[in-house]
């Protein structure tokens, strides 16, 4: 900046940046925030990451007849603002959501679900994925960008968009980019891609529908039955029930402070989730107070106490945010199945 | 609407019924299967909070546009 002699060609080519992001605002490639446009020669940077080939469908919506290619992929990766070496873990993201359950219906859904993106292993420190602070704010590249370009193969590549084919009654921000890591380094437990069978030296994304997040305060107790009966109790909200032939999950992302104080007590990850399946539901009064009965026996007592989930099973616990407060946060679901996929290493 | 569109083109009439709320997506969805103005029954909005008897009501009145429908042959 301080040599002159390089101030034109600098406006020059802002004013020219200024003008491609434009363009790409009329050809209604965004989600609304600017988009770096998808220029061929990034498009190659991003495709000579991975070992694909370009024009292999990875993910389609039949019903649209739309498909999203490795290169359709690489586009949308380039366009939300992804590094090259993102794009692995863009990939294994899409796989993943093409395995969820009712991965075809949930993106038109008027529930305006969205895809929580969990970040395991390595890849976390390599990429710089946020685990720790603000874990679901803005700020780091990695998570806005590699959960952004979901958004982006989403409304461009199978042409859900509000205003057509998505329908929901008001969705949430987290449509925008809904990605986390764990917080591995300040767990006390054995993180979700080891639970699911990976080494603790391989890196895993892992997708879940998820409605958005829900504050769980707790700063006023060390028991674990008080922490985990605040978290039960915000799970099992009442506007948030849906009766469902599958049955709910949920998804606790518990911070830190929480996770160490039930540890230190000697609850381990599997006592934990049992005993908020055991809460996780309402009296049947309740739902009846609520005009959610529709699929209770009307002979059952009002005090009976409805379970909204089958099994631990179905509550995925995930630690991450910072060790500064009593702080957990419960992202709400209807749709208990998760889907953990392997991100396999860069091509060098 | 995806669905009546694949039944006309494999040869069973079919008649979609939406809710007045769904207008948008149905003729979006008519337009990407390539058959816009793909005719549809547009019932009033909402029915999810009905009661068994008026839901029996909207579906009398919907009824005599529904058999035409299922009558009238599909162009495109």
């Amino acid at each position: 900046m301080s040599q002159g002699v390089r101030t034109e060609p600098t406006r020059e080519a802002v004013r020219e940046a200024r003008a491609a992001i434009e363009y790409c605002y009329e050809q209604g490639w965004t989600d609304g925030l600017p988009v770096v446009p998808p220029a061929e020669e990034f498009v190659e940077e991003f495709l000579a990451q991975v070992d694909r080939d370009p024009e292999e469908v990875i993910f389609a919506q039949e019903h649209l007849g739309r498909k999203c290619t490795v290169r359709l992929a690489a586009a949308n990766a380039v366009m939300a603002g992804c590094r090259p070496e993102h794009f692995p873990v863009v990939l294994a993201m899409l796989e993943a959501v093409r395995d969820l359950p009712v991965s075809r219906g949930l993106f038109q859904s008027t529930t305006g679900q969205a895809v929580l993106v969990v970040i395991n292993g390595p890849v976390r420190q390599e990429l710089g994925f946020n685990g720790t602070d603000n874990v679901f704010s803005p700020g780091d590249r990695a998570n806005a960008t590699v959960g952004r370009a979901l958004r982006l193969v989403v409304m461009n590549a199978f042409g859900i968009r509000p205003h057509t084919f998505d329908q929901s009654t008001q969705g949430t921000p987290a449509k925008y980019s809904f990605c986390i890591a764990e917080n591995e380094e300040e767990s006390p437990w054995e993180p979700l891609h080891v639970e699911r069978g990976f080494r603790e030296d391989e890196s895993t994304v892992t997708v879940a529908w998820a409605r958005g997040t829900m504050p769980v305060e707790q700063r006023d107790s060390k028991q674990p039955e008080h922490i985990l009966l605040n978290i039960a109790d915000s799970m099992s909200y009442g506007g948030g029930y849906f009766p469902s032939p599958r049955g709910h999950g949920s998804i606790v992302v518990m911070g830190p402070e929480h996770a160490q104080l039930i540890a230190e007590a000697g609850w381990s990850k599997h006592r934990v989730r049992a005993f908020l399946w055991e809460h996780f539901g309402r009296r049947a009064g309740e739902l009846r107070r609520l005009a959610k009965a529709g699929g209770l026996d009307p002979d059952l007592p009002d005090e009976a106490f409805v379970r909204f989930a089958h099994a631990p099973e179905a509550i995925t616990l995930i630690v991450a945010g910072a060790r500064n407060a009593g702080v957990s946060t419960v992202c709400p679901t209807f749709v208990w199945q998760t889907v953990t996929r392997r991100i396999p290493a860069r091509r060098m | 609407m995806a669905d009546g569109i694949l039944f006309e083109e494999r040869g069973i009439p079919a008649a979609a019924v939406i809710t007045d709320a769904f207008r948008r997506t149905a003729d979006a969805m008519a337009r990407t299967q390539g058959l816009e103005g793909y005719p549809y029954v547009a019932i009033p909005h909402p029915i999810s909070s009905l009661s068994p008897e008026e839901l029996r009501v909207r579906a009398e009145q919907a009824l005599p546009e529904v058999v035409r429908l299922l009558q009238e042959e599909v162009a495109g």
